[in-house]
């Protein structure tokens, strides 16, 4: 018994002293053979517990050491990964077949470990922004067998998958209501992910190392060292230097020097996030910062006209803006999704520069002397946000709108906006699940928190024939059809300009030269996705 | 030395002469001059009106100094981001670093001689409750109470204008209470209150006159002080408008492409600023040397 005993210390107290010794001499070795790297994110991870904060650091980390029932590849389509397959039994009923994996403390995963994780996400203490989003439309589960799960819901909802892409699976051994305490300190850091956890330095660094029995692709590097490097020039320099193998988030104006370094590569891809106008459609009368030419008080806000929305989207060279603001880390767009996503609109291009047509529809309009106009913006939160608006203000001149530019702190800005005290003002979007509809409901459809409608909707614009089209695809669980509804819907809706589409950002990764990463849509940095060039 | 003993002796002789004694003192003075005359036709020297937003062409974005612009002219010290002319960017920047400087100083003059008057004149509790007020505004470091009544009434020329009145009255209000202390204990008040003049009239007429010498050393630095206090709250992001950029906001509007070898939007504004401080002090420190009576010679 007392042989036991000591065994039993052994393996559970000394383990992770004498990893973390493996760990260091692997380190020195493995910097030789190339074996480590190191990643520098732009933004600290907040906590290692992957139920705890809905921020996209957190779960860029956490795809190393957890995985997902289903996941996104580097293009955005969704694909298996803890789940083989799901499918649609009725309605209201999902089933969903299960990998055959172990955790990396040997345990298997089972059914029981999803039903226990959807359990704990909304249980979470003191989270920042709950993951509970993403689980409240389970309404009840049922394991058929350790590897068939069926999930319920309260009525159709076709985006169960895509919300369940956000919730990474810990394992139910864990026991009840897990602190988050215990994920920090790596007492509970386990998961099926490629890599193990090792250590966790607040506001530093994560090591990690390689799980050897990992089901998926073997990744190439042995162990990963996630540091944290928030300040753009330290970043630049760290990677310069050799501190890193590779960066996130390069800064647009270190891109033009980059792209001519030869210790560099760069890896670019269109994200999920567009950059856009959002107008006052929420009063009638007068619109906070709209006046006459002579900065007379208008009868009526003008920006309910069609003609003077197309007007002011038509004076906008969008080119412009992403060739000489944003250094061409963007693209112009007329909508919020990437070409190639689900739901695209193929027959919705960006709005053409055309300032005389701008100049006649504003005529048409009633304005043939134009307008007086505010334009605010945040000065700290959107890629070059603040010079954005006034490029935008430049154009504008140029048809006769006479416009000022107000630049905040977001936190300042973000306030006033909700308080519906701008007319015309810059916001950004990114569509977290690669498709249509979140869009369309959080931003389009018309203001109502009460149904989780247009909680985004900060210019209240308002289309019945748009909400009824929302309805009905939310109602459609057949993928095709829906992405028919959602077509139709959003061509409908920016036809009607209710927002003014700038442009979608670029998210850039520069590695180090010799070493090359496969860009992801979703921002996530993956030591999996960095490799060795051919 | 002959040729000025020949003239006659004025005080106002013996001031300029005391002055320009010190040749950097002069040139500091003829450099403020230049630069004051640049600001004040500013508008009829630049070859664009930089805060005309519908005379910027982003396209002639970030030239270097010397390219030619869409429209003819010479971008002589090359274009910031939004393609606004460096060279009149800086003119007009510098009219607005000037005019808030010297307005402030001037104000914040008005309002701490004032108070400061009045504590030495009415002592007791008037003068502990305006000293204790100067002693609360003194302790706080002046860029984060600027910052604060910033933060509270938005961006604007005329709000940093006050905002930088409300840092610096204090200065004044000590300087002028200590030196009015001292005067008051002099004959010549003596004189005028046997004399049964009014009393703002001897506050006015006589003591003022006499506390002015430490006032326009004062004055000088404050000027100084209140222009880089500006440059520091735009390059912050909270003094002027950014389609109305000073001095500071030109230089981070192009800090942060230092790395990528476009110097020159951070590097002439700096360099202005630089210029313009500088000569201001060298003018301020030998007035204060001259008008000391205890460094006379």
């Amino acid at each position: 018994m007392a042989m036991f005993g000591a065994r039993v210390i052994w393996g559970t107290k000394m383990r992770p002293s004498f990893r973390m010794l493996s760990f260091v001499i692997c380190l020195t070795l493995g910097r030789a053979h190339g074996q480590t790297l190191g990643i520098a994110s732009s933004a600290p991870v907040t906590s290692i517990d992957p139920h705890y904060h809905t921020f996209a650091p957190n779960d860029s980390f956490g795809a190393h050491v957890y995985e997902r029932l289903v996941t996104r590849n580097a293009a955005g389509d969704m694909i298996p990964a803890l789940a083989v397959s799901w499918k649609v039994r009725d309605d209201r009923t999902w089933e969903f077949t299960l990998r055959d994996v172990k955790f990396h403390d040997g345990t298997p995963f089972t059914a029981e470990d999803v039903a226990y994780t959807l359990n704990r996400v909304p249980r979470v203490k003191n989270s920042p922004a709950s993951f509970s989003i993403y689980t409240k439309a389970v309404t009840g589960t049922e394991i058929v067998d350790p590897h068939t799960i069926l999930l319920h819901t309260a009525g159709p909802y076709p985006l169960l998958p895509n919300d369940l892409g956000n919730i990474f699976i810990i394992p139910h051994t864990l026991g009840p209501d897990p602190a988050t305490e215990d994920f920090n300190s790596g007492k509970n850091a386990i998961g099926t992910g490629p890599y193990r956890f090792v250590s966790y330095n607040p506001g530093d660094r994560i090591e990690m190392e390689r799980s050897d029995d990992y089901w998926g692709p073997k990744p190439y590097w042995k162990h990963v060292s996630y540091r944290i490097i928030s300040n753009d020039a330290s970043r630049t320099a760290a990677l310069l230097a050799g501190d890193v193998g590779i960066i996130e988030f390069v800064p647009p104006t270190d891109l033009p020097a980059l792209r001519k370094d030869s210790r560099v590569t760069l890896s670019e891809v269109v994200s999920n996030r567009s950059i856009y106008l959002w107008l006052d459609h929420a009063h009638d009368g007068p619109s906070p910062l709209v006046t006459g030419p002579n900065g007379e008080v208008l009868a009526r806000n003008p920006l309910k006209d069609l003609r003077v929305r197309q007007a002011l989207s038509l004076a906008i060279n969008r080119q412009a803006i992403v060739d000489r603001v944003m250094e061409n880390a963007a693209i112009p767009t007329g909508q919020y999704l990437r070409p190639g996503s689900y739901s695209y609109v193929p027959d919705l291009p960006p709005t053409p520069y055309q300032p005389d047509r701008a100049k006649a529809l504003l005529a048409e309009a009633g304005f043939p002397k134009g307008l007086r106009v505010t334009i605010n913006g945040p000065n700290d939160r959107y890629v070059n946000d603040a010079k954005i608006i006034q490029a935008v203000a430049q154009m504008w001149q140029r048809i006769g709108v006479r416009t000022t530019v107000e630049a905040m702190p977001w936190n300042t800005y973000v306030a006033r906006a909700g308080k519906l005290e701008f007319s015309i003002f810059l916001l950004g979007w990114g569509v977290g699940s690669g498709e249509g509809l979140n869009p369309l409901r959080a931003q389009l459809a018309t203001w109502n928190p009460a149904r989780g409608l247009g909680t985004a909707n900060r210019g209240r614009y308002s289309n019945p024939a748009v909400d009824a089209l929302i309805d009905q695809a939310m109602g459609t669980m057949d993928d095709g059809a829906r992405e028919k509804i959602i077509q139709k819907a959003m061509k409908l809706a920016m036809d009607d300009v209710p927002v003014i589409e700038l442009h979608l950002q670029k998210n850039i990764w520069a590695t180090r030269k010799g070493l090359e990463y496969e860009p992801r849509v979703d921002e996530a940095t993956l030591a999996m996705g960095v490799r060795e060039s051919k | 030395m002959s040729a000025t003993i020949a003239r006659e002796e004025t005080p106002f002789r013996r001031f300029v002469s005391e002055f320009a004694a010190s040749r950097l003192a002069l040139l500091g003075l003829v450099v403020f001059v230049v630069i004051a005359l640049l600001a004040i036709f500013a508008s009829l020297i630049a070859p664009q009106n930089p805060y005309d937003l519908a005379q910027l062409d982003i396209m002639d974005g970030r030239l270097p100094p010397g390219s030619k612009s869409m429209v003819g002219y010479t971008y002589i010290l090359g274009t910031d981001d939004q393609g606004r002319d460096m060279f009149s960017g800086m003119l007009y920047g510098l009219r607005i670093s000037l005019a808030v400087g010297v307005g402030s100083a001037l104000f914040a003059a008005v309002v701490g001689t004032s108070l400061g008057l009045l504590a030495a004149w009415l002592g007791g509790r008037a003068d502990s409750a305006i000293m204790r007020l100067v002693d609360l505004q003194l302790s706080f470091p002046s860029i984060l109470v600027a910052l604060m009544i910033l933060a509270m009434l938005g961006k604007g020329v005329m709000n940093v204008l006050l905002a930088l009145v409300i840092v610096e009255w204090a200065y004044y209000a000590r300087n002028v209470r200590a030196t009015a202390m001292v005067e008051r204990q002099r004959e010549y008040i003596e004189a005028a209150e046997c004399l049964a003049l009014p009393r703002w009239r001897i506050m006015f007429r006589h003591l003022l006159p006499n506390c002015l010498p430490p006032l326009i050393v004062i004055a000088t630095q404050q000027v100084a002080r209140a222009i880089a206090l500006e440059a520091t709250l735009s390059f912050l992001g909270l003094g002027v408008p950014i389609t109305e950029p000073s001095l500071g906001l030109l230089i981070a509007n192009g800090y942060q492409y230092m790395l990528s070898g476009k110097y020159w939007i951070s590097f002439y504004p700096g360099i202005a600023l630089l210029v313009t401080i500088m000569s201001i002090n060298l003018v301020g420190d030998q007035l204060r040397d001259v008008l000391n009576p205890r460094l006379q010679r």
